[in-house]
């Protein structure tokens, strides 16, 4: 039987933001953790702790999970994504853009779990309602934007034609 | 400013200067500091609201290998262990009785957070209860236990250098005012009405908790990184207790996650401080969301209203009594309580004031600022109330409101700031904005509320403009950006007067090494405050630029003006970087100018004049769902008073985060307690507002007559838009159902009641306003 | 942050029920995590070991068997929503599973371990009770089946022995010509209330020959109403609607709640009478063609 031993490391191979990471880790080494610890991947953030707020969030297989509480060695063998993989300064994602654009930015801590769940959104839903939008985000909190111009900026990436982003 | 007379860059919704980081995940807050060698650490908290230590063995901790410091009050021999802006009432860590559920007790730093953990785990604390008070009745009552023995000494704040506790009880600080003679007001009213109002205990929740970094240098100098709204106050605060000049001190400020008051004055910084001198390595010490709901809160308060009025509706007298909760240690509730009762009398003019407030303690985390700084808790008594009063009046309420409204330039209080905005004004764009003259659709019904705030005075900002030689300029202001896009508006106004592109503005982060004093980044001030410090330092490096292109055009500086870079005058235009070889005989060089906003202590009743007043109203338009008493906000206006939109945007950004964080104390949000024990310390207990609770209708307006004493005209913005929502809400509801209630949140379970009692009572015709 | 474990990843269920017998309270099941974790961070539980089921053949799988439809314990919510055989045979678990917490939970949450839980609060257990649910526990050597009610004990209680696991978990997809409904309320993370309707009726208008309702969440465990089931054989929808709030004061009669952050016993007895009531009636307008709840749409609450 597969086993690993407490305090000892199992080896994973993924990848990540495109690229193939290999690392050594502890079965309770939380995916939050290893991506910004070992990996130095800051963008996503520990805030509820417990899967409410969305701040945690990265993309397993293009779906969204808490980061916060998931096992880092779950990712083997698996596509991660990070807001630091959604776009770069030269390169912005549209989403990325049209936050900037909407004033949906204010502290800032909410938004990279708001741009990925947003990307699943309409990879799945390319044109939602205002209405789907806000259920679908339902486990993102935002304390300083009032959610208004988020919504906004998220609507304004659907595309009436059912192109995916 | 531009030649031609208009803004350029001031007015505009530019994009936020720090937008980009934060969207790419670049933006970097205090939980993501690394110093090399640093150490982290972990807080053991109190598991009781009020207890004695009997016992505290931390040597099994100290033992474990990593572990590099392990606290406790009996070992702060080397320095002075106490703190808190108002009182310094707060110890580094609980010394012989723990007074909150939550109190840190034990500090722990180690190489890692597992060791960190484990080290906790091996501390042996045995503790022996003591009957805790945790309400405004169980502190107020005769007799009751003490959560505080022994006089604490005043903290670090002018204008409470008079604090003034009740001996005895547990009252910390009382707050009086008076003006006109309220006792033949009332005799002579036609109408007075009495009534109480409670709100509840609210939590910030920053999406970022508190977090601080320490580490001391070889020379005994001490720097800390903090999620910290005010640097300058911690670095006092650090000063006094480790008997340190401010010139050895040095607190840098990060991007924060989110203040909204909550990180204000001292919070994890002593204790960050501490380790890292026993631990002789830096230390970083990071609060969970849990955690955060035993740091601060906003204080509830119980608010005793009495309002008297003339037949023809004209406000006469007020009469207030307000007491506090400001939990186990005061924090800068005294300040909260000052501030939030002086305001009672909101926008309205009233001769006859009357107003008492006590800052009460509870064992219970304490209470400190919040946006609103106590004046939600007083508006949501006193805007319910005037409701009330137009139903007994047979008035409308807009027009009741209307009528007792002050006029611009009309004197608040003696000695304080003339009310700097046209509040009829206001009302009248809200009015139109919630539709009030047309009737709401059936199941509907739409209520409002107005209010006035001050902010804090007297105060202090200072900033220094550097033009570099290139023409490019560096902003040096101590302003915090928690959000509200402060440093964005900095760059707008440094770049508007400068005349140079936004996009060679950088605004400095904070650091008090080397930014200049800014005495806070709350109290809606900074646009005003450090805005027109920024300003008057750009103006400063203006003038020297145009003495510098007389000289070397040989004119005189009339007639010269900065465009695009230049100084113009005439048919010639010299560059900025021209203009700096020519004045210092090299390319090299800068040019620094200085700003200084300090209006001083005056007359006024809190020792300073409000340096503008902020002024905000809102209208909610409701529906009920009376079978289960949920209650949902189908549209909202807000409208505020904001003299100049320095970036409308972020303005309206600002003020639609303001309303929902309202609608959050308004519906949902309370932290409950249970005989001292915090039984939704979480956010799957705490209901924050969630973006379906965004009303369909959400409308942000602004009066900008540019009547502010911030730069273009701006005033302050950022609180106003939260204060009116309860009163609003509840207001709407009473004209829908004829319930009212007295206490917030409007949960469905409390209107369900309200509504219960109401149809098993006999004499309930609707919209009475009969209260539950 | 988590203590250290170790991490035991079985292939057979033979060997994970042997790590369970051996390590007793020592160990704890794991599919998903988002439960099991979290109370590990919070310190409610200390293991030295976790268990991973995910790699047990075959408890992945939705599927159809004998007229059943067989979830397999380690299927995430969203699994469950998307699976062809559930959206063909009970899409009223589709539509449920669709609602559970947030996408972010439905992604990586396990129906096994939903289950497994007990949380009082769980929308999936409710709703399955509607579907004569039956979990299948495994062990070495053995394997019993149990009904869901008599599964689910009381809050985070269940009937799982030390070395059992819940493998699979089979419901009775309703008969053709069944209208069911489901509707949960509440303010909170989870569901204060959640009330589950089927009506068995020959056809569009035709009178109800069977039902099922379910209450849960707000009890200390979900339970089916057979006093009302059984009130409601031989109406017609308009029957329903016309009685729909007396058989809703019935099912609120026999619900125990407790007081606690999501209200007070009082508030939740109303609350059952009136979600048990309104769910009737969306059942009710949808067996006589009309779709109710298109019109309807109460706060915070959320109708499938």
């Amino acid at each position: 039987m597969n086993a690993i031993p407490i305090r000892s490391s199992c080896n994973i191979r993924f990848t990540l933001n495109g690229r193939p990471v290999e690392l050594d880790v502890r079965p309770e080494a939380l995916l939050l953790d290893v991506l910004r610890d070992r990996l130095q991947l800051k963008g996503a953030r520990r805030s509820c702790d417990m899967q409410v707020c969305g701040a945690c969030t990265v993309l397993v297989d293009g779906g969204p999970v808490s980061a916060c509480t998931y096992l880092g060695l779950e990712v083997d063998g698996h596509e991660v994504l990070t807001v630091e993989g959604l776009g770069t300064e030269e390169r912005l994602h549209p989403l990325q853009e049209a936050f900037i654009e909407h004033g949906a930015v204010q502290c800032g801590f909410c938004t990279a779990g708001m741009l990925l769940t947003a990307k699943a959104l309409l990879a799945e839903e390319p044109s939602p309602t205002l209405g789907r939008v806000a259920e679908y985000l339902r486990g993102n909190l935002c304390r300083c934007t009032g959610y208004r111009k988020i919504l906004d900026a998220i609507l304004s990436c659907a595309t009436p034609g059912g192109e995916q982003r | 400013m531009s030649a031609r007379g208009r803004f350029t860059v001031v007015g505009q919704s530019v994009r936020r200067t720090d937008a980009l980081e934060k969207v790419t995940g670049r933006a970097r807050y205090l939980s993501d500091l690394e110093l090399p060698g640093m150490a982290h650490a972990r807080l053991l908290r109190s598991p009781f609201a009020h207890a004695r230590i009997v016992r505290l063995e931390v040597e099994r901790a100290r033992a474990l290998p990593g572990v590099y410091a392990v606290l406790a009050a009996p070992d702060f021999t080397w320095c002075d262990a106490f703190y808190g802006p108002a009182l310094r009432d707060r110890p580094l860590l609980a010394t012989d009785v723990v007074r909150y559920e939550g109190e840190p007790v034990v500090a722990v730093a180690a190489a890692d957070e597992a060791t960190a953990v484990e080290a906790l785990d091996l501390v042996e604390v045995e503790y022996e209860e003591i009957t805790a008070v945790t309400t405004l009745e169980e502190a107020l009552a005769p007799g009751a236990p003490l959560v505080h023995t022994g006089e604490p000494l005043a903290g670090h704040f002018s204008d409470l250098a008079t604090l003034k506790s009740k001996p005895g009880t547990n009252i910390c600080h009382q707050f009086d005012y008076t003006r006109g003679d309220v006792k033949a007001a009332f005799a002579g009213a036609a109408l007075t009405l009495e009534d109480t109002y409670t709100f509840p205990r609210i939590q910030h929740y920053s999406m970022e908790p508190h977090g601080a970094a320490a580490s001391w240098d070889d020379e005994g100098g001490l720097t800390v990184w903090a999620s910290t709204q005010n640097p300058f106050s911690v670095r006092s605060e650090l000063g006094k207790m480790f008997n340190l000049p401010a010139s050895r001190i040095r607190i840098a400020v990060p991007l924060l996650g989110g203040g909204f008051g909550g990180k204000t004055y001292a919070k994890l910084e002593p204790l960050a401080a501490a380790l890292a001198r026993v631990a002789r390595r830096p230390v970083r010490l990071l609060a969970s969301v849990e955690d955060a709901f035993r740091t601060v809160r906003r204080c509830s308060a119980r608010v005793t209203l009495r309002l008297g009025f003339q037949a023809d509706g004209g406000l006469l007298a007020v009469d207030c009594v307000a007491d506090f909760d400001v939990g186990a240690y005061a924090d800068i509730a005294p300040r909260v309580i000052q501030k939030g009762t002086y305001t009672t009398t909101g926008p309205y003019r009233v001769a006859n004031v009357l107003l008492h407030s006590n800052a009460v303690y509870t064992n219970t985390t304490p209470g400190g600022a919040f946006r609103g700084f106590g004046v939600p808790q007083i508006v949501w008594a006193v805007e319910s109330m005037m409701d009330v009063a137009a139903h007994r009046l047979d008035r409308d309420p807009v027009d009741l409101r209307r009528q007792n409204l002050l006029a611009h330039g009309e004197e608040f209080a003696p000695g304080d700031t003339p009310v700097d905005g046209k509040l009829e004004e206001g009302l009248s764009r809200l009015a139109e904005a919630i539709q009030w003259s047309q009737a709401p659709p059936a199941g509907r019904a739409r209520g409002l509320a107005v209010m006035m705030k001050a902010s804090v005075a007297p105060s202090v900002s200072e900033a220094i403009v550097r033009l570099h030689a290139d023409g490019s300029a560096s902003v040096l202001c101590s302003t915090v950006e928690m959000g509200q896009g402060a440093r964005t508006v900095m760059a707008q106004i440094a770049a508007e007067v400068l005349a140079i592109p936004l996009a060679r503005v950088m605004v400095v982060p904070p650091d008090t090494s080397i930014t200049p004093y800014d005495q806070t980044s709350s109290s809606s001030r900074s646009t005003t405050m450090v805005g027109r410090a920024v300003q008057e330092a750009a103006e400063d490096v203006v003038d020297q630029l145009r003495r510098i292109a007389a000289r070397q055009l040989g004119v005189t500086t009339r007639g010269l003006a900065v465009v695009e870079g230049a100084v113009v005058g005439g048919d010639s235009r010299v560059s900025y970087p021209d203009l700096l070889d020519f004045h210092f005989g090299m390319r090299g060089g800068e040019l620094i100018g200085r700003g200084v906003v300090a209006p001083g202590r005056t007359a006024a009743p809190l020792g300073g004049s409000t340096p503008f007043w902020e002024v905000a109203m809102g209208g909610a338009e409701i529906s009920v769902d009376e079978e289960t008493g949920a209650i949902s906000v189908e549209a909202y206006a807000s409208v505020s008073d904001v003299g100049r939109c320095i970036n409308p945007q972020q303005c309206a950004a600002q003020d639609e985060g303001a309303v929902m964080q309202g609608i959050g104390h308004s519906l949902y949000e309370e932290m409950v307690y249970e005989g001292g024990q915090l039984l939704n310390a979480d956010l799957a207990g705490y209901r924050v507002p969630r973006a379906a609770d965004v009303p369909l209708r959400f409308d942000s307006q602004f009066v900008e007559n540019g009547d502010g004493a911030g730069p273009f005209g701006a005033k302050g913005i950022g609180e106003g838009g939260l204060v009116p929502v309860s009163p609003a809400i509840g207001n709407a509801l009473t004209r829908l159902t004829g319930v009212r209630l007295h206490e917030l949140p409007l949960t469905p379970e409390r209107v369900w009641r309200a509504l219960r009692a109401q149809r098993e009572s006999k004499e309930a015709p609707k919209g009475d306003g009969r209260h539950v | 942050m988590l203590r250290p474990f170790a991490l035991y990843r079985p292939s057979t269920v033979a060997e994970a029920s042997e790590v369970l017998a051996r390590e007793g309270r020592e160990t704890s099941l794991y599919a998903g995590g988002t439960e099991v974790l979290l109370i590990l961070k919070e310190g409610l539980l200390r293991v030295t070991s976790l268990v991973d089921v995910k790699r047990l053949p075959g408890l992945g799988e939705i599927r159809s068997e004998n007229g059943h439809v067989l979830i397999g314990a380690t299927a995430t919510h969203r699994a469950l929503e998307s699976a062809t055989v559930v959206q063909a045979r009970c899409p009223m678990v589709a539509g449920v599973a669709r609602h559970v917490a947030n996408i972010r939970v439905r992604n990586v949450g396990t129906v096994g371990g939903n289950l497994a839980f007990a949380d009082p609060h769980s929308d999936l257990a409710t709703l399955f009770l509607a579907f004569d649910c039956v979990v299948r526990l495994e062990a070495r050597g053995r394997r019993r089946e149990l009904p869901l009610a008599e599964f689910v004990r009381g809050p985070y209680e269940t009937a799982r022995e030390e070395d059992e696991l819940l493998t699979f978990v089979r419901l009775t997809p309703w008969p053709a010509g069944t209208t069911g409904a489901y509707v949960k309320f509440g303010l909170y993370e989870r569901p204060t209330l959640s009330v589950a309707v089927a009506l068995m009726s020959g056809g569009e208008g035709g009178a109800i020959t069977g039902a099922r309702v379910a209450v849960g969440c707000v009890g200390p465990r979900p339970q089916r109403a057979p006093e009302v089931e059984q009130r409601l054989r031989g109406w017609s929808p308009s029957d329903v609607v016309r009685h729909a709030d007396e058989v809703a004061r019935l099912a609120a009669r026999d619900i125990e709640p407790v007081s606690d952050l999501h209200g007070s016993a009082e508030y939740k007895k109303d609350m059952t009478r009136v979600f048990v009531k309104r769910t009737l009636l969306v059942a009710a307008a949808r067996v006589a063609g009309r779709r109710q709840d298109e019109h309807e749409r109460y706060p915070h609450t959320i109708i499938v």
